[in-house]
């Protein structure tokens, strides 16, 4: 994880009047966010609000069409390929490969990212996701939580600037809830930065936290909304 | 757009009395004195082949800009250049078979020119199903695009190796034909004149056309999305 | 750089090993377009002589869509190939990495078709064996490079493998045709190495094209 005394400077995520849109439609309508060393930015709104496109253009899986996106003080328009190693996206999607065992896929993982991992590093990743009785099985027939542990692990090996979760806590107990904050916290006091998209007030409470509100691709910060109003649609 | 509207109807005149000059001066061109009255399928063959060709050239252009400035205008156009030169490929295909029932004794004689023609027309189908057969309309777009200018770097080589592999066959063909039969002698050439203008107003009326609807298509289906969207 | 292209390769041919899918349904369905032909032609072994370069590139060519339409299938499970797009590697040495993959399993069952075709229709071009690969790996590299764009191309695409056939078969047209007569010019004399010529041109056009275009194809 990022040292407390590495020259970076603070702000590790600089975006300012981002738009995007798919087709005709507009998802996003300038949002600006910026997000310093050690904090949390949890984004709140209701499916369609354009939490994932936002924050597939901070993975940089989207071009920035309009408006800058400064990570780590470097211009992702330009540096695409070297800025994509300073963060780590978890999304709905795992990225799994079902014919990997968990450590030849952390071990592909830490390959495209010019990381090399040893073997005992591999295996204590994993240990550390939970997953140690089967480091050696194909991931194919894990569950979903176990996958999602597996997805979180590659954290653990890339030391990132940036953490950028999509429903973390979707598919996980209540055991691994409590330890994926215990990793976010860790991670955070650390110095890493996490942008997150949850529905769920309730579980981010143990983090210190930057709740913002995304309504039809505009972004405020706001208070995170009332507790179990609707259910948890995960 | 709107500037395709308002030409709309007079192009439509025009390609109409072009056509009809055209067709009149072919009527009256004088028969060859080797094929006979056959020669005057040419007339046909040859503009609907021109324009076969160059409406994959502007295809290749619009998929250009389109790629580039994500002009939906280009991609439209884009749409609208197959659907035109999949037709001209056609037209091309079917009076090459048959001007040459009456010279080869043949529908289909694997004729160089005419096998690239018939790679042009699945190359075009290509790009028509490719696109329909994407759910997300962005996607579809950006990979015909795509497919578009492979296959505008592709015709040149698929061209050259046809020609090389035919003439290890058969030397005379359509080509020199056409040689003998129009370059050569002087009063052929109006009437051929004619019918390539005719046919390059013909070409821009049908993509004005079919480029008007399908933009007027593509409006519908998001007032449609918008509407479910709202439910 | 190369050593991302490395283990994509890598993970994409081991998998194929662990899991004997793509290699050997890519075999079986070789051996069964050889067992139609014999059915429909009964070639003697003269004819046999004349029909192998038509023989062999038609079953390359069949097969090789039955591998492409499997290059991307293991990115396909959960996301997988947004994951690689996440990696801080160029679009292109991924195309690279999947291209490459595919080009071995390939070659792989390539090696295995010629003496199997040889075998059943009963001709003996051992002595061209060598010179016969050759031509098949030279028109196998831009079949599988164009061949992998277009499987990317496709990817999320209704009736996927109908698709790709109707899109790879005209375009590699050239590769088809000079490789069949290059091959015949081998086995039965003739002229060789224009043909040769126009396989090396079309494969470079290629491997320098597909990078470039797979990088718009991703770009969103």
């Amino acid at each position: 994880m990022p040292s407390e005394d590495s020259p970076q400077p603070t702000e590790v995520v600089s975006l300012t009047g981002a738009h995007h849109r798919f087709g005709r439609q507009h998802v996003l309508k300038g949002v600006d966010l910026t997000v310093r060393r050690g904090e949390c930015v949890v984004l709140y709104g209701s499916n369609g609000s354009g939490k994932s496109t936002l924050l597939a253009l901070l993975s940089t899986r989207y071009a920035l069409r309009q408006g800058s996106y400064l990570l780590d003080g470097m211009d992702t328009a330009r540096h695409g390929d070297e800025t994509r190693d300073r963060l780590v996206f978890i999304g709905h999607h795992t990225h799994l490969y079902g014919h990997l065992t968990p450590v030849e896929n952390l071990r592909f993982f830490a390959d495209l990212r010019n990381l090399s991992p040893s073997e005992a590093r591999l295996r204590e990743a994993v240990a550390e996701v939970g997953l140690a009785r089967v480091a050696d099985k194909p991931s194919r027939w894990f569950s979903a939580g176990m996958r999602k542990r597996l997805a979180l692990a590659r954290m653990l090996l890339a030391n990132p600037s940036l953490l950028l979760l999509d429903e973390p806590y979707s598919a996980l107990d209540a055991q691994g809830v409590a330890w994926l904050n215990a990793m976010l916290i860790r991670y955070q006091e650390q110095g890493g930065a996490v942008v997150m998209a949850s529905h769920d007030p309730d579980r981010v409470a143990v983090l210190r936290h930057l709740p913002h509100h995304l309504d039809r691709g505009i972004l405020t910060p706001a208070p995170p909304p009332p507790r179990h109003e609707e259910p948890p649609p995960c | 757009m709107k500037f395709l509207a308002r030409m709309q109807a007079p192009l439509g005149v025009l390609t109409l009395i072009a056509l009809a000059v055209g067709l009149w001066m072919v009527w009256n061109a004088p028969a060859d004195f080797q094929q006979g009255g056959a020669v005057r399928i040419l007339y046909l063959h040859v503009p609907s082949a021109k324009m076969s060709l160059f409406c994959y050239v502007f295809l290749t252009i619009a998929s250009i800009v389109h790629l580039w400035k994500r002009s939906e205008t280009a991609d439209i156009l884009a749409e609208a250049a197959t659907a035109v030169g999949i037709s001209f490929t056609g037209i091309t295909l079917a009076s090459g078979a048959i001007w040459g029932k009456p010279m080869w004794g043949t529908w289909w004689a694997w004729d160089a020119r005419l096998t690239s023609m018939l790679v042009l027309l699945i190359l075009y189908k290509g790009l028509m199903v490719l696109r329909h057969s994407m759910d997300d309309p962005t996607k579809g777009a950006r990979a015909t695009a795509i497919l578009a200018i492979v296959g505008a770097v592709d015709l040149p080589i698929i061209h050259y190796s046809v020609v090389w592999w035919r003439t290890l066959h058969q030397p005379p063909s359509l080509a020199a034909a056409e040689k003998s039969g129009i370059h050569i002698s002087g009063p052929l050439l109006p009437p051929l004149l004619a019918m390539s203008v005719a046919f390059i107003l013909m070409g821009v009326y049908m993509l004005t056309l079919k480029a008007r609807q399908i933009e007027a298509q593509r409006k519908l289906d998001a007032l449609e999305a918008a509407r479910l969207h709202h439910e | 750089m190369l050593k991302a292209a490395y283990r994509i390769a890598w993970k994409d041919v081991a998998g194929d090993f662990r899991r004997r899918a793509t290699l050997s349904s890519m075999l079986f369905f070789a051996i069964s377009v050889l067992v139609v032909f014999q059915a429909a032609f009964e070639p003697d072994r003269k004819e046999a002589l004349r029909l192998l370069p038509g023989l062999l590139w038609a079953t390359t060519l069949f097969t090789t869509l039955v591998g492409l339409g499997r290059v991307f299938q293991a990115e396909e499970e959960d996301g997988a190939f947004e994951g690689l797009l996440l990696a801080s590697v160029p679009r292109g040495v991924i195309f690279f990495g999947k291209w490459l993959g595919n080009l071995l399993l390939t070659l792989l069952v390539e090696l295995m078709i010629l003496p199997l075709t040889m075998v059943l229709f009963n001709v003996d071009v051992w002595r061209q064996a060598g010179e016969i690969l050759g031509i098949l790996t030279l028109g196998t590299v831009g079949l599988t490079g164009l061949g992998t764009l277009l499987a990317a191309m496709t990817q999320g695409a209704r009736s996927r493998e109908t698709l790709l056939a109707l899109l790879l078969l005209p375009l590699t047209a050239p590769l088809l045709i000079a490789g069949v007569q290059a091959m015949a010019g081998i086995l039965t004399g003739g002229e060789v190495t224009p043909w040769i010529r126009l396989m090396v041109i079309f494969d470079v056009i290629y491997l320098a094209l597909t990078p470039w275009a797979f990088g718009w194809l991703v770009e969103e």
